[in-house]
Parts: C-alpha cells; structure tokens; sequence
C-alpha cells in the first residue's frame, strides 16, 4: 500500500516536473485555477510536491550531475567543451534517464516530510506573488528539462537561460512554486520519450540505424533468402512432377540457358513471349472468322444500340448542360 | 460552342422589361424633373468648380443657366446591348447655345462651362436626394460626366446608373476646330502656335455624339445578330483590361468599327452571331486598312480629300472618320494600345481555330486582366508628384497621357528588344472624387506597366551593346541616356562600343530586367525607389536557402551524375554491365524546390572537412535509375525480382567502393552511393517487370497493378520528357519550384504528387492560349493558381501533350478513359477518388499521379486555397504597396482551417533552414505537448567531429525525415479517424480534419474522446511534437 502511494506521487511528481515547461498555457491557466476555490486542496498538494520536485531538480543538480555543473561554469569561457560535454550525455543519456529519475524519488521522499514548512512558505509566495512573471518561469522550465534529463540542453538559448536561472536561484524557487499553480490539469504531457523506443523519434533513429546493418549483412540476408526461395521453388516444382508423375504425364521443365523458341521436334513455338503473341493472333483469327454483322439479327442489334449509345449520350450532355448551368459555367465575371 | 454561347448571351444581357424600361423611364423624367427646377439665367461663375477651371486654364467662364435645348436616351440602351454587369444608360443633354459665345471653344473655356453646368445639374439633383457622383468620358479629366444612381433600385439590377452626358450640336465651326489650328494659346513652341488636334477632337466628339450615336443606332436597329456580336466583343474585350482602357477599345468604338464593317458589306445580313465575332476578330487583327484609316462611305455624300486623309493620319495613329462628322472618333487609340489590340485579336482566333470546344472557355471565360497577361509589372506611385502635371493639366493632351508616353517611351528605350510590348496605362478617374475641387487628386492610383518579354535569351542578356564608339553622335545620346551606366567596352569580335553591362549570377537573371526599368526611371524621372514597385521577385524568397538559391548547385550536380553514371557503366564485375542510367529526381530536371547542396561529408575521399558553421545531418538522396543488360535467367516472381535486384544493387555499390572508393550505404530496398557532395540512391528497372504487367492486364484493362517496375517505368518517363520541356522553356523550372512550394506550404504535400504539379504547369506553357507562355515566375505562378482554380475537373480531363504525339486515336482513347472514370464516380459518389484527370502521353487512364489523390474533397479544398490565394496575387500585383507580410500571405497557411493542429519542434526538422515562417497557435483547446528528443538534432555539432572520414560518413542520415516518418505512423494507425495535412518541404504544423464518416460508426460505438485520440496521436510523434491543438470536436451527429 505505501509502496503504491509513492509510486503514484512519483508519476504525479514527474507529471509536474514536465508541467512546469509550460510557457504559454500557462498564464492563462493561472487565472483560471485562481477562480477555482474547491479545488483549493488538492492544489496545495500539488504545490507541495512541486516545491518537493523543485528542491529535488535542484539537490539533484548538486549532487547528482557535479560534471554538468561544471560543465556549465565552464561553458561561459568555451562553448566548446560544454558541446563535448553534451555529446557524452547524449550517449549516455539513454543509461542515466533511470537513475536521474530515481534519484529524483528519493529526493521527494525525503522532502515529505518537510512539507509543512514548505507550505506556509510557499503560500507567502503565491499570495505576494498575483502575478507570474512568465519570463522566469520560462527560464525554469528550460532549465528543469534539462536538468531532469541530465543536462542535455539542446539549444544555445536553453543554455543561456539556464545559466540566468542559475544565478537567480531565489527568484526561480519562488516562481517554481508558482508554476504548478498555473498548470492545468487538461493538457497532457508527452515525454521525449528519449528513453523508450517504441514510438516517436528514438524509434525512428532505431529504425534507421537497424536497416543500415551494412553491404555484408545484407548481401548475406539476400544470399539466404534467395537460397531459400530457390529451395522452395524446387521443392513446389518437385512436388508438381511428383504429382504430374502419378498421373502420368510428362513434365516439360524449365531449362536455364538460351531460350529456344521452337520445338524441336514439333517446330511449332513455344516461350513465354511469343506464346502470348501466337494466343493474340489466334483471337484475332478467331474474330475474323467470325464477322458480327452476320446474322440478320446481329445486324439489327448493332443498330439498336447504336440508338441506344445515342440516345443515352444526347441525355448525358443534357445533364452536362444543366450541371454547368448550375455551375454557372457561362458566366464570364 | 453555339449552345455555350447562347448560354452566355443569356446570362450577360438584359432582360429589356417594360418594367425595366418603366424604371428607365422613370429615372430620366426624375431628372428632367430636376433640371427643370433650375432658374433660367442663374448666373454661374467659376466658383461652382474652381479648382477644375483653375487646373483646366480657363479664361471668361461665367455664363447665364439656360435650360437643356433636348434631353434623350443613347448608347447601349438605345441598341439593346448594355452588358451585364454595367448596367448603365446613356443619357445626352445637348447644351444649348446661349450659354457659349462663338470663340469659346479657345483656351477650354467650353470645357470648363460644360463641366460647370454638370455642376449646377449636379447641385440640382442633390436637391431631389438621389445620388450623384462624377466620372469622366473615357478617362479623359477635362470631360467629365455625372453618374446619377436613381434612389430605388430595381431587383436584379444591382448598380444601376444613368451617366449625364452633355453634348452640343453645331457650337462652332468645324472650321475652327481643324486639326491643323491651334486653340490654346498658350501652348506655343518658340513663339509658333501648335496645333492642338486632340483638343479639337475633344471639342468636336461632343458635338457629333448624337450623330454617331444615330449612325450606330441606324445601323443596329432590327438586326439582331450584329447586337449580339457587340455583346460578344464587349465581353471578350471586358475580359481583356489590356485593351478595355482608354487608350485603346470601348464600348462604343466597337460599335462603331462593327458599323463599318456592315456599311463596307463585310459582314452580311446572314451572318450568325459567331460569324459576325469571328470576321470582326479577323479585320482587327489583319485588315491593311488600319494603315490608311476607315473611313465612311455613304451614298450622296463626298468622301473625305485625300489631303485631309493625310493630315489624319499625321495626327493620329488610327483614324476612323464620317464623312457626316469630320473628326477622328478614335482620337484616344494610342499607337501601343492599338499593336495589342491587335496581337489581342490575334491570339483570340487562334484560339477559336486550336482550342477544345471553339476556344470559349478561353475567349469568353478566362480573365486576360494585366496581372495575367504581362510578365513584368512594374507598379508606380505617383502620388503628390508635381513632376507630372509641371508644364499644367490640360495641354493639348492630358499630362496624365503624356507621362504614360514619358514612361513607356523611356522604357522602351532601356529595354529594347527584350520587351516586346510594354503597356503604359495609368487609370485616373475614382468613383467619390470631385472634380470640383481640381486634378490634383487624379494621381491617386498608381500607373500600371506591363511588360511582355520577347525571348527568354533577350531578356536575361547580361550586356547590351550600344553604337561604336567611332560614331561620336550616337555614343553621347548613349551615354546621355545611360549615364554613368554606359561603359566603353571592348567585344570579342574586336569591336569597340558603348555598351551596359548588367553584372548578375545565373539564378539572378530573372531581375536583370528590373535593375534595368529601375535604373532608368529613377535616371529619368525624379522618383524616389520607393515609389517604383517591380513585380519579379517578390516570392524568391521562398525558394531561397540563406541568400543563394540552391538551384545553382545544379551544374555540379549534372555533373556529379555524369561522373557516376560513366563510373556505373565501366562496372566490369558483376553479371550483367549496366546499359543505360537515367535521372529521376526533380532536382536533375530543375524542378526540385530544393535542389541539395553538395554536403561537404559526402565525398569520394580526402581529408576530414573543417567543421562549418551549420553542417546538416540529413541529406537528400537524388534516384537515378539504372538498367541492366537483357538476361533470362532473371526470375519470374515479383519478391524475387526485387531481391535479386538488391543483390545486383549491392554488388555494384560494392564494386564503386573497391573501384573508385565512393562509399556506399544500404538498406533492403535502397542503395544510396556517396559522391561528389551528393548521394544517389541506385534504382533498376527491369524491363521484364513491365511485360509481365501487361499480359496481367490483358484480361481486365483497368486494372491497376502496383508495380515496382511499372512506377518507374512511368517515373522515368515523366523525367525525361519534362526534362525536354524544362529545356525549351528555361521559365519551367522555377514556375514549378514556387508552385510546388505554395502546394506543400497549405499543407497539400499528401494531394498533390510534384510530379502532377510538373504537368500541371507543363500545361500553361504547352497551351498557353489565351496568353503566350508565361515569362516570369510570378505571372507563371498565377496561371497556375487559376488553372487550378478554374478547371472544371469533374467534367473534363486536362490533357498534357509534352511532345505533341497524341494522334486523334490517343486522345479518344484518353476520352474514353475519362469517361469510364467519371462513370465510376457517378456511380459511386462516396468513393470519389481521383478527381483529377491528368492524362499524358505516357499515362493515358491518369494513372500515375492522380489515380489516389486528391480526391473531391481534397480538391474541393486545393481549389478553394487556390482561389483566395490568387485573387490575393492579383490584388498584390495591382494594387497594395509594398509590403512583403503580404506577399508571405501567398504561402502561409491559416491554421484555423484544420479540426487540430500538430506543431512540431522546429529544430528537430531535417532541413530546419527550409521553415517558411514559425507556426504558432493561440487559440483552439491545447490538449498535449512534448518535449524535444535528444536524440537527433539536424545539424552536426562539433563533438561529432572525431574519427575518420568513414565514421562521419556513418553519422550522415540519408533521407531521414522524422515528419514522414510521423505522417506514416499516423496513417497507419489512424487513417479511418481523421485525414492528415503536411507540409513535406519543411513546415513545422501538420493539420487534422476528422473524417466524418467514421465518427459516426467509431466515435458514437466506442466513446472514444478525440482529446485521447489527440493525446495518443501525441505520443506516436514523441520527441518531435511540440504541442497538439484541438480546434473543433468531429461532429458526430452527421
């Protein structure tokens, strides 16, 4: 049971987290949550935990990612080096999604318990504080994706902001613990989902890569398949002769080689090709032989529908007429 | 042909009703009622109207009201042949003579008493509340009229108006006002009067408007067929704004050159309605007789003395006279305004001999305005600019005619031969002016320039030679003109001439022409640049990488492909040699909107490229498809045709690697070789494939069998005769790249294949009637929005001839396969899939490209897009200033038009470079959004930069497009829920519109919420999607 609680307020918790990098919706929400008395309590929780998610983005900057910070420090004298620095978080970045969030947890925990001071805090806070400042919570949220992901920033801009967030620690905390109240409960977060492949841009790279397996590979796969097809085909026509052989007839059997056209002891032709020409001419012969207009009653046919193929035109272009004029085809302007 | 015109008179002429005629009726006597209130002997002064009689210069203009000598109905409405939708009745008040002295007609007193009688008429009417504006007689100031809009309206007569016109009847004598004699005195060159003949003819249209308004009238009564012709002409020529202008034909000359041609028996009694269009057509277009001038013959009566003939001539470029009436009535044709009369009525005829059905869509329907017609227009502001009007209003000519002389003959000197018509026309009058009060405001609407480029290799010539420089005369005129432009220069064949030399890259040719208009009305005419606004360029913007375009990259890539298929064609180790290689990608054929870049990384060997600035992870694979020599030992089931080719495809990309050291990539279906910057991805054809098809096809024609083989087949095809095309037309190319990027920026990348776009452009350039093909981008681009727009796609098929080798029986054939589809369509309304029939020589069930999309919805859309997004440009090329938030209207999409809107992470984008405009979204209900995957990011960054030029190469994603990716996940998972709309070249939005047949079934069955739906289709995009609107909930009831 107790296990069950924490595991929800951790989801909860991390819902947070990615609602705080929420930058637009966010004002407007704030006005609306502000005019919802009843939903006062759950609210103050919410607050709570975030405060809890805040001290935890920011314990878990201290402690947990010691390389990143310098990484950052560093970064307001080389760009350079903090790029590298990425680079490595960006391999890494799959393995150290876990463990960031657990740590995360754990910082939860403990916060728990200091919640109710937290609380009287933070309302001091929020009732100074009518007013958002939207900027700041935007250097926030910047920074908390990237903290929360290991410090991958991923644009310049991120990274200047976080820097700005940094410095203004204070001011951050305060807003922090405004930005959840500003969080609406109808706008549902989607992860980067960097950490699991099955859908959206990890899998498509997985995908990619997977199909690149290299000339080898692939010469291999297609040498095998070919093999197998070959054996199967063999094996189906085995089958045939088999079965032809049972019932007593001769197989003629698809040679390799040059193609013969004729038959050598028939002379007549045969091959897919001109198999398919001696059938056309065959029809054509046939159709030759056998002229339409040679009975009476053909003859007489052929007239009616001639009237009839008339007929039924002169009513479709009277239709076609009476569409355009709907359409007001004719009218020039 | 008859039927559609017959069709067409009905709708466009008036129903002559005794109501309408009461209604008439009505109007005029409410007016005559009204002059009739005027006091006789009111003593009028200048001051009804001084600032007209200041501008004008006039002297002596007071005189004593008298009322109207007659009041009567004319023009159109006399010989019932008003068009609709000027609805408007001519109606004569003949001044009367009282109120002129015998010598008025010096110096514009008569114009400036005829137009303070208008006002004292028009102070009248006021009093009898019905609206009364003023007008001009034909765009000309000096000669206004009075629109009288009568106080009711009668239904299905929107806008109806009676126009005042004063005339005179023998005022003077025709003596005086010869041609020869000079009646303003002021206008004198060194002390010598000039002859002032437009003046006089001013004067004298006036006095003779009743007669030639009888002579029509005679001529037009009881012969219901010549009417009819003049309904006709009036409506082509309406079509026509080129030459429906001032300068050039109105209602009322076409009148009378139609009278002409009945009292010259040239066209009989028995003529039909088309007949009588058709030889009136003919005589303007060929008749020798425009060079001598028409003149009235009548039985009883002189004609006109050669002398005179001469004098005529001088004065003006075309003359048509009466005897009865010695004045040229086609005083105001200008010489330029007549050569596209002309050329007009040239093209018309061609149209009725070539076009589908008679040419009626194309004479009658299709709009010939100047946005359309021009390939250049140039667009001048010329409010508050004293210059125009410096030496006074009113010469002999108008100022406003002389400057539009001014400017086209400067033009015409700058361009010289690479225009071959240029259109000056500058409309003055506006509907709320009042002319009381002066000219001054007549300069309100900017002057129109349209310029026709003769030859594609004239107009984008670098250089001009000018005169030797040994003839001294010719060279300071030169230089005089040119200024500092003009250089000595010496040419290849050893000659030594002056000469403008128009320094330009090759994708910048299109804007030598304006540089040089620029130049020369800003060397010439004291504007400011500000004022002068060229339409050329105004959407290259769209197309531009940075500030190159990247169609200038074609040259190595041609190259490159050269190179590769010599290397593929020398392969020695494989089975069976490559025979032959060809190109299928647009960007081999110019038409790519982005061509790729050579990618630094993509090279055969050297060292590791420097780190640039923004080097792309993605690169553009370019197919070429390749054949092999004939074999029979290939096998006969299509899976292992396919694999074999594979396994040829990867033997040979593994020769180039040991041969040549290319490097090579591959997945099952593709082989992607690098080289040269570029990556080809290898294709074979095997002819087998397609024989094989066509036996299937044999038993049921219309089958479609989807076939590897057979796509490219078709594929290739299309490549190499659009390729053909692109080189006679070195226009295509670029027509093709904005209008593929207008298709793809509304999010139509999924309706519309580029390969349908290639052909219907290829359409306005193979039949270009009623126009010539298109010359520049922007009015290429246009024609396409309005073939799009205006096509009647369900009723006809839109026949593609590249080559000119559909023989009768190929175009029946297509007939018949038209046909069959929209039989099937008729049966099966729901089922309305390819609603565009785009037939060529090689696909001739349009099979191809349209056979899936779009289909009648999806075109529905695309044309209503194309509809606003034309009449947009057109409003663009004529009207607003310059202003280039406009111009990015053309291609951004309003996003409110979907039922949801997925926004992507604009830096996740492959080729982030190609986003036209970040899209946001404020309203709607904001249901999901994610964060940015770390996982790709589209430029390399510098940390990538170790290891080998092979480990790089590695690092290279070829044809990784995470947006298709998307789109195909979301069709494969949702594709009965609701239709997606995307952009392939690189927009950030993609829009949802619910299918509303399956939120019937699944949205009431299941409950499902479109929020989840939404959420989920978020979750499928993760690390690619920014945020998912929902704007409107699927409607479940219908």
């Amino acid at each position: 049971m107790d296990l069950q609680l924490k595991h929800k307020k951790n989801k909860k918790k991390r819902q947070n987290i990615d609602k705080l990098q929420k930058d637009e919706v966010l004002n407007m929400e704030v006005e609306r949550e502000k005019s919802k008395p009843t939903e006062k309590n759950k609210r103050k929780r919410e607050k709570g935990n975030d405060i809890n998610t805040g001290k935890a983005v920011r314990s878990n900057i201290k402690d947990g990612s010691i390389n990143a910070i310098r990484g950052r420090k560093m970064k307001e004298s080389s760009v350079k080096k903090n790029r590298k620095n990425e680079e490595r978080n960006t391999l890494t970045g799959k393995s150290e999604q876990p463990s960031t969030d657990a740590e995360v947890a754990f910082v939860d925990q403990c916060g728990e318990s200091k919640k109710t001071k937290r609380k009287k805090k933070e309302d001091d806070g929020s009732s100074k504080k009518g007013e958002t400042d939207q900027d700041e919570v935007c250097h926030l949220s910047c920074g908390d994706e990237s903290c929360s992901k290991g410090l991958k920033g991923s644009s310049k801009k991120a990274r200047m902001k976080r820097k700005k967030e940094h410095n203004s620690s204070k001011g951050a905390k305060k807003s922090q613990e405004k930005a959840p109240e500003a969080d609406s409960d109808d706008v549902y977060q989607i992860s980067s989902g960097d950490e699991d492949c099955s859908k959206g841009m990890k899998k498509w790279i997985m995908e990619y890569n997977q199909s690149r397996p290299g000339l080898k590979v692939l010469e291999q796969n297609i040498d095998e398949f070919i093999t197998a097809h070959e054996a199967k085909l063999e094996q189906e026509r085995k089958e045939r002769e088999a079965q032809a052989a049972e019932g007593g007839w001769t197989v003629v059997v698809h040679h390799k080689g040059r193609k013969k056209t004729t038959d050598v002891e028939s002379g007549t032709t045969v091959g897919s090709v001109a198999k398919a020409v001696v059938e056309d001419n065959m029809k054509k012969k046939k159709r030759e032989e056998v002229k339409l207009d040679f009975y009476r009653f053909q003859r007489r046919e052929a007239q009616r529908n001639e009237i009839l193929t008339l007929q039924s035109k002169f009513e479709e272009d009277k239709k076609r007429i009476q569409q355009l004029r709907a359409a007001r085809k004719f009218r020039p302007y | 042909m008859d039927l559609k015109v017959r069709e067409l008179l009905k709708e466009v002429t008036l129903d002559y009703s005794p109501t309408l005629s009461k209604h008439v009726n009505d109007t005029v006597s409410a007016i005559k009622v009204a002059i009739d209130k005027i006091p006789d002997d009111l003593k009028v002064t200048a001051d009804e109207a001084p600032g007209f009689v200041r501008d004008i210069g006039a002297d002596k203009v007071e005189f004593k009201f008298k009322k109207p000598t007659s009041i009567e109905i004319g023009g159109s409405y006399a010989i019932q042949c008003i068009v609709k939708p000027d609805i408007n009745v001519d109606l004569f008040i003949r001044l009367p003579k009282e109120c002129f002295h015998e010598k008025d007609y010096l110096n514009y007193r008569y114009h400036a008493k005829r137009c303070l009688y208008l006002s004292i008429i028009k102070k009248y009417l006021k009093f009898s509340s019905v609206k009364v504006e003023w007008s001009t007689l034909q765009n000309e100031a000096r000669k206004p009229v009075l629109l009288v809009y009568p106080a009711t309206e009668l239904v299905g007569l929107p806008g109806f108006f009676v126009r005042i016109i004063p005339t005179t009847n023998s005022l003077f004598t025709i003596k005086k006002l010869n041609l020869k004699r000079s009646n303003i005195r002021a206008l004198t060159h060194g002390g010598i009067p000039q002859a002032t003949p437009k003046y006089n003819s001013s004067i004298l249209e006036d006095m003779f408007l009743e007669d030639t308004s009888e002579l029509i009238k005679r001529t037009f009564l009881g012969w219901k067929e010549l009417g009819e012709a003049s309904i006709l002409l009036k409506v082509w020529a309406r079509q026509r704004s080129s030459i429906y202008v001032h300068d050039c034909l109105n209602g009322f000359l076409i009148s009378v050159i139609l009278s002409y041609l009945a009292s010259q028996n040239k066209i009989a009694n028995s003529m039909r309605t088309m007949q009588i269009f058709r030889v009136t057509l003919n005589f303007i277009a060929t008749a020798k007789i425009w060079n001598n001038g028409l003149y009235f013959r009548r039985e009883g009566q002189k004609g006109i003395p050669q002398e005179e003939r001469v004098s005529y001539k001088e004065a003006f470029p075309i003359v048509i006279c009466d005897p009865s009436a010695p004045f040229n009535m086609s005083f105001r044709i200008s010489r330029i305004g007549f050569v596209q009369l002309q050329d007009e009525a040239a093209l018309t005829l061609k149209c009725i001999e070539k076009c589908r059905d008679g040419g009626f869509e194309e004479i009658f329907m299709t709009k010939v305005d100047f946005a359309a017609k021009y390939d250049y227009c140039i667009r001048l502001d010329l409010k508050g600019k004293s210059e125009v009007h410096a030496s006074g209003f009113c010469l002999d000519d108008e100022c406003w005619r002389l400057y539009e002389q001014k400017v086209h003959s400067l033009l015409n000197q700058g361009l010289n031969n690479r225009a071959k018509l240029i259109r000056v026309t500058w409309r003055n009058t506006l509907s709320d002016c009042s002319i009381e009060n002066g000219f001054s405001i007549l300069d309100r609407e900017p002057l129109l320039v349209g310029v026709s480029v003769s030859s594609m290799e004239n107009a984008f010539r670098v250089a001009d030679i000018g005169p030797n420089a040994e003839n001294k005369e010719e060279a300071l005129k030169f230089r005089k003109f040119w200024g500092e432009k003009a250089e000595l220069r010496r040419f290849k064949d050893g000659t030594i001439a002056e000469s403008t030399v128009w320094e330009s890259e090759h994708w910048n040719r299109h804007l030598i022409l304006k540089r040089i208009a620029e130049y020369v009305l800003l060397r010439h005419l004291s504007l400011s640049k500000e004022n002068i606004v060229h339409i050329v360029d105004q959407l290259d913007f769209s197309l531009l990488h940075g500030v190159r375009d990247p169609i200038s990259f074609s040259g190595s890539l041609l190259e490159a492909l050269e190179v590769l298929s010599k290397h593929l064609r020398l392969i020695q180790d494989i089975p069976l040699k490559v025979s032959s290689v060809q190109p299928l990608d647009p960007a081999f054929r110019f038409t790519s909107v982005f061509p790729p870049e050579p990618h630094p990384l993509a090279i055969v060997k050297g060292d590791v490229p420097r780190l640039q600035k923004l080097m792309p992870s993605c690169i553009q694979p370019l197919e070429v498809m390749i054949q092999l020599e004939g074999s029979g030992n290939w096998p006969m089931d299509d899976i292992a045709i396919e694999k074999t080719k594979t396994a040829f495809l990867l033997k040979i990309g593994e020769s180039l690697q040991n041969s040549c050291g290319m490097t090579c990539t591959a997945t099952e279906d593709d082989v992607d070789v690098f080289m040269s910057g570029y990556v080809f991805r290898l294709k074979i054809w095997h002819e087998r494939g397609l024989s094989l098809l066509k036996r299937e096809d044999g038993s049921d024609q219309f089958k479609w069998v989807s076939s590897i083989d057979k796509e490219l087949f078709v594929r290739s095809q299309h490549s190499s005769m659009i390729n053909g095309l692109q080189g006679r037309y070195p226009l295509y190319g670029p027509v093709v790249r904005i209008a593929k990027r207008w298709v793809a920026s509304h999010l139509f990348s999924s309706c519309l294949v580029e390969e349908a776009v290639e052909l219907l452009v290829a359409h306005l350039f193979l039949q270009p009637l009623p126009f010539n093909a298109p010359c520049s981008r922007i009015t290429g681009f246009l024609r396409f929005l309005r073939l799009l727009s205006e096509y009647d796609w369900t009723f006809s098929a839109l026949v593609v001839d590249i080559n000119e080798d559909l023989s009768p029986k190929d175009e029946k054939e297509i007939s018949n396969n038209f046909m069959l589809t929209r039989k099937g369509y008729e049966e099966n309304k729901q089922n309305g899939s390819a609603a565009m029939f785009l037939a060529t020589a090689y696909d001739k069930a349009s099979e191809a490209w349209t056979r899936f999309s779009p289909n009648v919805s999806e075109l529905k859309r695309l044309v209503a897009y194309a509809r606003s997004s034309a009449n947009l440009l057109n409003k663009l090329i004529l009207q607003d200033q310059i202003d280039s938030y406009k111009w990015e209207c053309l291609l951004r999409t309003p996003l409110n038009n979907y039922d949801a809107v997925i926004l992507l992470h604009r830096d996740k984008l492959p080729y982030p470079q190609r986003l036209l405009f970040p899209s946001e979204l404020n309203q709607g209900k904001h249901v999901a959004q994610g964060n940015a995957s770390k996982v790709f990011q589209p430029f390399m960054s510098p940390g990538d930069f170790k290891g080998s030029l092979e480990e790089l190469k590695n690092k290279l994603l070829v044809n990784f497009d995470p947006l298709r990716f998307f789109v195909g996940d979301l069709e494969k998972e949702f594709s009965n829920m609701f239709k997606v709309w995307y952009d392939s070249l690189g927009g950030d939005a993609i829009g949802i519109t619910w299918d509303r047949f399956s939120s019937k079934k699944r949205g009431r069955e299941e409950g499902e919420d479109p929020v989840d739906v939404l959420k989920s289709v978020g979750q499928f995009g993760k690390g690619f999607v920014r945020s998912v609107y929902s704007l409107k909930s699927p409607r479940l009831m219908n």
